[in-house]
């Protein structure tokens, strides 16, 4: 039996390509998300533990919590620097240095300041013992000393063309600074921490520029021969006061490279579940294509059970076959992931994240992922078709019957039709109540299945439409063939259907997100300008803001921050602001309460929110800071409008400063004085804040503008990835239309014979293909608009406000999907146009 | 020779006596010491309103001939002649637009396509040709074939004698110069093909038109005004206006 199914697969090359190929694009697509992401957590791994080497025992604040890296850039606590004496004298301990960190960002010659691909910017103290300050070594110069000296980080130096003796120009939290270069540092064999720039001083210097005159982010000491980490961590801990923690440097490289691992888990978990619809589009393919070999081999397969082969013997052939196909397909999906995870690497490299470099992780894990899911959807797409051909008959094959597709049962095809319409309803319900995520998947689903059900129907419907056409053009006998295989032309159609429907999701979501910004911003704002920090640097220095509110051309100036917090077990954003001149600038919307409530120890909570957990204006919430631990405010106030700023939480800028350190500003909105337009505003500002090139000045359309375009980019990122679904369902186009092809051999050539020029041929194959993909756009953009819309709705607490239908984009995305039909058909309709009329009708 | 037809409708009356001809026809497969010649200088008229039969033994180039002279394929050298046109000088297209207006055919079986109706087959080759069959002539067709109330039926719902009066049907549908029928009877039963040979016979003497047959059935060669003989791609006998006795001291002759 396995003799017979693998020279089965060999016998049609084409065909084994293009089914391999569908299932090839989501393995290669699981694959490659692992290597990527295991190598960059084995280079970060590899990173970090150099940067510890030196370091034995790191002392730092506790932090309250396990606090999001990206929302407050792994600050705790500084503590006093009259520790650093206490730890040095603790028995063991060889050396023992503190260490600050904060925001420096390096102005090039040209006076842009240097951001590459929006990492960080941050200054730190050099120690003079340049093995307790992390693996860096001086590439040229010496380590900094005294209040005017400097070095920077090889790739900024090479970037901008510092050398050393230059003069760098600095700007710091409270102003910008200039100082001499007198080194360059690198790290290892990398230039840079991952892209950030680099900023180092001696101690006293960093203290003083970062705004922590004797304080310390943390302390790193190293222990004299013969005494292990671990005995000193505890011999250190007995001297540090509550609050303060001692932890080995080996066990800081684990945490941050776990950090890295949960910051990738995301982007992992992202990949993957394009990787899934891919694969579910694959399966979709490898089912539709098992279904018509099943269907074509019915007389052999007749012919084997005749002549005595038992059910299990068909039914192991035709798995075997799928699993053979599987293996290829895990295989190939393997090997072009692991090359697919190498080019978005150096791609990564070429924008300017610079990943430490590694050789590629291939860990069991990907491998056995790419095998097991490359034989498991071929295998499981494959078993229905396998055992719809163990009941062929023997019998059939001494008849000469052609196999017609049974209708499907009036009972099945009418739950077809309720579960469609249950579904439907469901989203319709869904859009008008709004709020419902998981539900708008569920409905979703239901409704596809639904269609999978009546696909068969549609797609006779749509024939029949079609068998209208004009005569001798190919219209009719196209949906004729699409009629008579309607089930072969749904499943077909359905693949694409996947495809279209989270594309056609995607974009109405995002218009509905860009709409909703436009709102937010015309609604709720009141100011002329808004502040900005360019790129994602880590804010604005608090000296701009006390620049403008010194001038008679501003009238009123609110500082934004915002942190990572813990509040009801979950991770938030917390904003601080103050009250003062608040309502002249932004409009909350407030719902109860008044925004001047705002004062120490209280709190204003979105309305969406405050739903949520419960809370009414008069109650207490127990806001948990990473650095200071938990905190009471008393509910003051519900709002509805905190989308411009981007908040949920909002407290006075007093607590905010008592529990957080950072002093930056993430953004200042500032109404200016009366009779200044908004053009000669923005420029008198910009110049005004002309030693801060990192701040951005933008008026309210400016913001809209921006905020419009990255949704933009990213939905652009988003649909080229899953456009890779659309890809897979055109194979499967091209794959059903080079079998019918085959099949129908006879039919061609006797079209042929009574006088179907070659091009009438091509027509015939391209219409039905065209048929089979306005199907699938049909069913697609329909069921995509639907559940887009339940989707935006259902992200209200995300910012979404408005609904609203790209018609433009879906339009060109349903064009495309017809284009994509006549472009599958090209290959198959050149093969049908080619058929060799005499073979077709002298009898074989 | 039977009686003339008492009308000749179409075209055949005013042109050239000759529907279609081969001159020195000869087919070669293969190359070199696996070469099989197929057609030996085969020269054959079949002149307007003729029913012709060739017989022959199997694999004497029966098929090979009708083929070439249908247009279908090609020769290794001579001429087929349509109505004085050289097929060779045709392209493929147009090669394929003179069978569609010019040139009916019947094969042994499968000659209908399976997702059209009876009359949607019967109408392909006008259809193709984007234009609508002359109603009048339609109805006389269906009329003669007593097809009239199976047209809305689709081949597999058809007997296997029905489906050889479509494919009749569908050959005689643009009035072609020649119709061609490859053993159109292999298939039927005898009551069946003998019914299919009447229709045969009376579309020649009714309507006027020409008919190639290819049979190795002495009874139906019977229905034709003249049998070609072809042994090993050569005409070696002809015999007109044939009987089954004839025909059968031939084929003994022949050996066949
Ligand atoms: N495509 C081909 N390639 C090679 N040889 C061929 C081909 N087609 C036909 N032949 C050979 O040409 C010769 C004539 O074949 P043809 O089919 O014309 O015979 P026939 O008289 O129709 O026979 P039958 O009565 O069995 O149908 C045979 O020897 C056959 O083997
Ligand atoms: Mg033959």
């Amino acid at each position: 039996m396995l003799r017979v199914s693998l020279r089965n697969l060999l016998v049609n090359k084409l065909r084994l390509l293009l089914t391999v190929m569908a299932v090839v694009i989501g393995v290669s697509f699981v694959s490659g998300t692992f290597v990527l992401s295991d190598t960059m957590v084995k280079a970060f791994d590899e990173l970090y533990t150099g940067l510890t080497s030196g370091t034995d025992v790191v002392v730092r604040s506790k932090s309250a919590y396990e606090a999001d890296v990206t929302t407050t850039g792994g600050q705790v606590r500084p503590v006093d620097d009259g520790l650093v004496e206490t730890v040095r004298a603790v028995p063991g301990v060889a050396a023992a240095e503190g260490s600050v960190f904060g925001f420096a960002l390096i102005i090039d010659k040209d006076g842009v300041p240097i951001q590459p691909g929006g990492a960080p910017t941050f200054g730190t103290s050099i120690s003079a013992d340049l093995e307790l300050s992390g693996g860096g070594t001086m590439r040229e110069g010496r380590p900094p000393s005294g209040p005017d000296e400097m070095v920077i980080d090889a790739r900024t130096a090479h970037q901008a063309g510092f050398e050393v003796g230059d003069d760098v120009d600095v700007v710091l939290e409270d102003g910008r600074k200039t100082y001499e270069l007198v080194g360059i540092v690198g790290f290892g064999e990398t230039d840079s921490l991952l892209g950030a720039t680099l900023s180092g001083w001696d101690l006293p210097t960093a203290q003083e520029a970062l705004g922590k005159t004797g304080l310390v982010d943390e302390i790193d000491a190293r222990a004299e021969d013969g005494v292990s980490a671990d005995d000193l961590r505890g011999r250190i801990a007995t001297v540090l006061p509550d609050g303060v923690e001692a932890v080995t440097g080996e066990q800081v490289a684990e945490d941050s490279t776990e950090s890295v691992r949960d910051a990738l888990g995301i982007f992992t978990t992202v990949l993957l579940v394009f990787a899934g619809v891919a694969l579910l589009v694959g399966s979709f393919v490898i089912w539709n294509t098992f279904n018509v070999l099943v269907a074509q081999r019915r007389r052999e397969v007749a012919l084997l059970r005749a002549v005595g082969a038992t059910r299990r013997q068909v039914l192991g052939g035709v798995l075997s076959e799928a699993v053979a196909i599987g293996a290829v397909a895990g295989l190939l999906g393997l090997v072009s992931g692991i090359g697919l995870a190498l080019g978005i690497r150096s791609l990564l490299g070429l924008v300017g994240v610079d990943i430490p470099s590694t050789s590629p992780a291939i860990e069991m894990r990907t491998v056995v992922a790419g095998l097991v899911v490359g034989l498991g959807v071929t295998a499981v797409a494959a078993v229905l078709p396998a055992w719809s051909a163990t009941r062929v008959a023997p019998m059939e094959a001494l008849r000469d019957v052609v196999p017609v597709s049974r209708g499907s049962g009036r009972i099945r095809h009418l739950a077809g039709w309720v579960t469609t319409g249950v579904g439907a309803g469901l989203l319709l319900l869904i859009a008008l109540m709004g709020n419902q995520r998981w539900w708008t998947v569920i409905a979703t689903v239901t409704t596809f299945a639904g269609l999978v059900v009546v696909g068969p129907s549609l797609a006779r419907g749509l024939a029949r439409v079609a068998d209208h056409g004009r005569r001798g053009n190919g219209w009719r006998l196209a949906a004729r063939n699409v009629r008579r295989s309607s089930r072969r032309a749904a499943a077909t159609a359905l693949a694409l259907t996947i495809g279209l429907t989270v594309v056609v999701a995607v974009s109405v979501t995002a218009s509905s997100l860009k709409d909703s910004v436009t709102e937010a911003v015309s609604g709720g704002n009141r100011s002329d300008l808004i502040l900005e920090a360019e790129g994602a640097g880590m804010g604005i220095s608090p000296a701009v803001a006390d620049l403008l509110r010194v001038r008679d051309d501003v009238r009123d100036v609110v500082e934004l921050r915002e942190w990572g917090a813990q509040i009801a077990g979950a991770g938030q954003l917390v904003t601080g602001l103050d009250p003062r001149g608040l309502d002249r600038v932004l409009d909350l919307g407030m719902e109860s309460g008044a925004v001047t409530d705002l004062a120490p120890g209280r709190i204003l909570v979105s309305a969406s929110n405050a739903e949520d957990l419960g809370v009414r204006p008069g109650d207490e919430l127990v806001v948990t800071f990473p650095e200071t631990g938990p905190a009471t405010f008393e509910v003051a106030g519900t709002f509805g409008r905190g989308s411009l700023i981007n908040a949920h939480y909002v407290i006075s800028m007093a607590d905010f400063e008592a529990n957080v350190t950072s002093r930056l500003d993430g953004a200042i909105l500032l109404t200016v004085a009366d009779g200044i337009g908004p053009d000669e505003a923005k420029a008198t500002i910009e110049e005004a804040v002309a030693e801060y090139p990192n701040v951005e000045v933008n008026t309210p359309a400016d913001i809209t503008r921006d905020a419009r375009a990255s949704v933009d980019q990213l939905l652009g990122i988003v649909t080229a990835l899953l456009l890779l679904a659309v890809v897979v369902a055109v194979l499967g186009i091209v794959n059903t239309l080079a079998l019918s092809v085959v099949e129908r051999t006879r039919e061609l050539g006797l079209m042929r014979a009574v006088g179907a020029t070659r091009r009438q041929v091509r027509a015939v194959v391209r219409r039905e293909s065209v048929l089979m993909s306005l199907l699938g756009a049909l069913t697609g953009v329909a069921l995509g608009v639907g559940s887009g819309a339940a989707l935006a709705r259902a992200l209200g607490d995300e910012g979404i406000t408005t609904v609203s239908v790209p018609l433009l984009t879906v339009g060109v995305y349903f064009a495309i999907a017809v284009a994509v039909g006549v472009l599958a058909a090209l290959g198959p309709a050149r093969r049908a146009s080619r058929v060799d009329v005499l073979r077709a009708v002298t009898t074989e | 020779m039977r009686t003339e037809p008492a009308e000749t409708p179409g075209r055949a009356a005013t042109e050239t006596p000759l529907a279609a001809r081969a001159v020195r026809a000869r087919k070669v497969y293969g190359e070199g010491d696996t070469a099989v010649v197929a057609l030996d200088d085969v020269s054959l008229d079949l002149p307007s309103g003729e029913f012709t039969a060739i017989m022959g033994p199997s694999g004497s180039g029966k098929s090979t001939l009708m083929h070439c002279l249908a247009g279908l394929d090609t020769l290794t050298a001579g001429q087929v002649l349509v109505r004085e046109i050289d097929l060779a000088t045709l392209s493929d297209r147009e090669r394929t637009i003179l069978r569609r207006d010019r040139l009916g055919f019947v094969f042994q079986s499968f000659n209908l396509l399976p997702t059209l109706t009876a009359e949607e087959n019967i109408t392909l080759p006008a259809d193709l040709a984007g234009r609508a069959p002359d109603p009048e002539w339609q109805r006389t067709v269906v009329a003669k074939l007593d097809l009239g109330a199976r047209l809305c039926h689709r081949p597999s719902e058809l007997s296997g004698g029905q489906q050889q009066r479509v494919a009749v049907a569908r050959a005689l549908i643009s009035r072609p110069e020649v119709v061609f029928a490859d053993e159109p009877t292999g298939a039927l039963d005898q009551k069946a093909g003998t019914e299919l040979l009447r229709f045969l016979r009376s579309v020649v003497d009714e309507l006027g038109q020409t008919v190639l047959m290819v049979t190795h059935d002495p009874g139906a060669a019977a229905y034709a005004d003249r049998v070609v003989f072809l042994v090993d791609g050569a005409i070696v006998e002809e015999l007109a206006a044939p009987t089954r006795g004839a025909i059968l001291d031939v084929m003994s002759r022949l050996g066949a």
